[in-house]
Parts: structure tokens; sequence; C-alpha cells
């Protein structure tokens, strides 16, 4: 099977650098599969999981902050804020952080502060998924 | 010459001193060093946002967007500029706060309304004192930079600049090319300008890949925008947090230095009022003596 190169970056590390062969992206309105010889592309993402098979039958799950993809002559490239591997994850500091969000959002906010807290909500939700699925 | 005691005080005292600033040496070095992982450990993050949008803009040039916006109908004087002014929070720490000042005092020459958004202390201070207009709300300090800050900071400003309440908007932080060499630098943030990206225009003929926009360029450059301005904004809180904590080192270690120095010299001359004293007093016995003995 044909493969493609990859490269996760986070703001804090390269995450990932290598060989991939499948890959699932969480964009905005879905998921969105990426093959090798893919079209080039720039894809936005919003905070979900990616998964990704970098050799045959073997997944990687990634906790993906928001930021995009870019598919320019078979690389892939991914930059986003935050990028954790389920282990990584620190499911306690996630659900303090899920609390502190949905105790915010029940008070009155400022139109900025209410996206803040929106997206700190959804970072925090999506970790504690990640991290119970793999139990 | 001064006395004995008097140049004992002044010993100690320089001692003790010389005892905090090589102190305060030694914990910017340490930080110094966690500055500079930092500053290496996001660089990739920050230049590959760069080429992406540079590249995004080179095969996509006829691509509109709010925050390329230069808003050049509104004249110069009525230009609303915001500045973010990245100082430390404690002085001692060389010319480093100095040089940011000045900068943004010749900044503020400029024609335009002026709003300040400080980080740091130190130049909130300075600058409260002086008649300009700063956000109040505003409060960040500059110890350990992590990119929630610099995200907090990023969506205010977005906001404003969305808002119409800021037209231009400039980031001035000091940079570190190594650890001889570091500068203020005044850097625009926003509007976003295509040439910064591109220098130079691309040859017309040469081929241009297509590339698709999922689920649209501008849902793509809403999410891309953001994330460079506080991409921006954490590398710059980086570096000037490297740059404050090696300032503070070379003038701490230069106030060790010259600590030293001044106990070299007062020693001696310590050493020097020390040996009179005691030949004044081996005199005085002679001479004490002999005259007993001719007494006799």
């Amino acid at each position: 099977m044909d493969t493609f190169g990859l490269k996760i970056i986070a703001s804090d590390k390269i995450f990932y650098e290598g060989r991939c062969r499948k890959l699932i992206l969480p964009a905005p309105d879905g998921e969105i599969g990426i093959l090798a010889n893919h079209e080039n592309a720039v894809i936005a993402l919003g905070v979900g999981d990616a998964r990704l098979e970098h050799e045959e039958g073997q997944w990687v799950e990634i906790a993906l902050g928001e930021g995009f993809a870019e598919i320019v002559n078979n690389r892939v490239t991914i930059l986003v804020d935050t990028a954790e591997r389920p282990d990584e994850i620190d499911v306690h500091r996630a659900e303090e952080a899920k609390e502190r969000a949905e105790e915010r959002l029940r008070q009155k906010q400022s139109t900025q502060e209410y996206y803040q807290t929106q997206a700190a909500l959804a970072r925090a939700m999506n970790r504690l998924r990640i991290s119970q699925r793999k139990k | 010459m001064a006395n004995i005691k008097e140049i004992q005080t002044r010993i100690n005292s320089v001692k003790d001193t010389m005892k905090i600033t090589n102190a305060m040496y030694m914990i910017a070095s340490s930080k110094v060093k966690q500055a500079k992982k930092k500053l290496t450990d996001t660089e990739p993050y920050f230049y590959g946002m760069q080429g992406e949008i540079a590249r995004i803009l080179r095969h996509v040039p006829e691509l509109e967007h709010s925050h390329f916006d230069a808003r050049e109908d509104i004249p110069p004087d009525e230009r609303k500029i915001g500045s973010i002014v990245v100082t430390a929070d404690k002085g001692l720490a060389g010319a480093y706060n100095h040089n940011i000042i000045k900068l943004e005092e010749e900044l503020l020459k400029q024609p335009g309304i002026h709003k300040l958004f400080i980080v740091g202390e130190l130049g909130r201070h300075y600058f409260s004192k002086r008649d300009v207009e700063i956000a109040s709300q505003f409060q960040y300090t500059v110890q350990k930079p992590t990119m929630h800050r610099a995200r907090n900071i990023s969506s205010v400003i977005l906001e404003q600049f969305q808002a119409g309440e800021l037209d231009e908007v400039y980031i001035l932080y000091t940079r570190m090319e190594n650890s001889m060499l570091v500068e203020a630098e005044k850097v625009k943030l926003l509007p976003l300008e295509r040439e910064s990206f591109n220098p130079g225009t691309l040859p017309l003929n040469m081929y241009r890949e297509e590339i698709v926009f999922y689920p649209s360029a501008k849902s793509v450059m809403d999410i891309i925008v953001p994330h460079y301005v506080s991409g921006m904004i954490y590398g710059c809180l980086v570096e000037a947090y490297a740059s404050e904590h090696n300032a503070r080192m070379t003038a701490m270690k230069s106030a060790t230095d010259s600590a030293e120095s001044i106990i070299k010299e007062l020693s001696i001359q310590y050493n020097r009022a020390r040996q009179a004293a005691i030949t004044q007093e081996i005199t005085e016995v002679c001479s004490g003596a002999n005259a007993q003995k001719r007494k006799k």
C-alpha cells in the first residue's frame, strides 16, 4: 500500500514525523479520511481526535486541538496548538477544566469570554472522550 | 585616609550586595536555559505557520480576508494604533526595559490615536504616569509565557481589530539574536501584509499548484489567522522572556565583577590603614620606651 509523508507540529513540539498509510482527521463538519496521493488541499480542523495507521493494522489515536492540515505533493503537514496521545492525557486535569468551563458558562460573560470558554470546554471534553475510549 | 572601621563596614556591605547579585545571576542563568529550550521547542510551529500562510497566499493570490484589510481610507492622525509592549516585571536588567520604552516612545510620537497593551509590571508603572491610553483590563505578567496567555492576548486584540477599535497593531519586544546581541524590535501584527510573507514577486509563468480549501477558503483562513497571531505573540513572549533573563544575567554578572574589584581595592586600602596604624603604634611604644630609658 502506498504511503505518504506526515508531519504533525504542535505549538510546543514536533509530535510526529514519518510515513503514514491512512489518516482520519476531524474536520469541522465531520471526519475526513486521507490516503496516499490525495489531491492538494488545506483542511481546517476542529477540536477532535485523529487516527493514523502508520503500519499495517497499527492505529494510533491522537487528541488534536484546533489547527489545520495541508496536503501538497503527497505530503501532509498538520499544524495544531495541541497534540496528545491518549496515555498522555491527564484525566483529572481535563475533568477540572471541564467543570471550570461549565461553571463559567453558567455565568454572564462577554461574547469573547463565551467563545473562549466554549473552546476550553470542547478541548476538555475531547480529552476525556479519548482517554475513556482507551479503557 | 579613612579609618579602619569605616573601610571594614564598607567591605562588608559590598560583600552583602555581591551575595545578592551573585544569587540573581545564578537564577537568571538557569531561567535563560529554560527559556532557550522553550524557544527551540516552539520554533517549528512558528515558522511552519508562517510558511503555510505564505504558501496559501502564493497559490491563491486572490484570497481576500478581513485581516488583510489595511483600511487605507482612514487618515494617519485618525488611525487607532494599538501596541503590545513587552517589558519585564522587575528592573535590574541593564538597559533591557529602557530600550523597549525608548522604542515605544518613538512610536507614540507618530500621528494616530494610540492605545497601549502592556505586558509586564515595569512598563505599566512607567506609562501610567504618561498621558496615553492604557488598556486597563490587560493584566498579564511576563513570567513563564504560556500558549494559554498568548491565546488570551490575541483574542482581545483580534476582537478589537475586527470591531474597528484598532486599525493597526504592533508588538514591541526584545529579540535575542544570540546571547551577546539582544535588540528591541517592533513588528506589525495586524493587518497582515502580503509582502511580509512573500518577499519578491513570483515569475508569472511559474506553475501554481491548485489547492482545495476545505470546507472553504474563508473558514480555513478564519482558523489560521487567529492561530498565526497567537503563535506570533507566544513567540514574542518567549523571545522577550529569554532576552530579559539574558539581560539580567549580564547585568548581574557585571555587578558581581565590579563588586569584586571594589572589594579588592578596599581591602588594599584596609591593609594599608592597618599597616599604618601598627607602624604608628610601634613608633609610639618605641619612643615611649626610649623616653623612659633616658629618664633613668
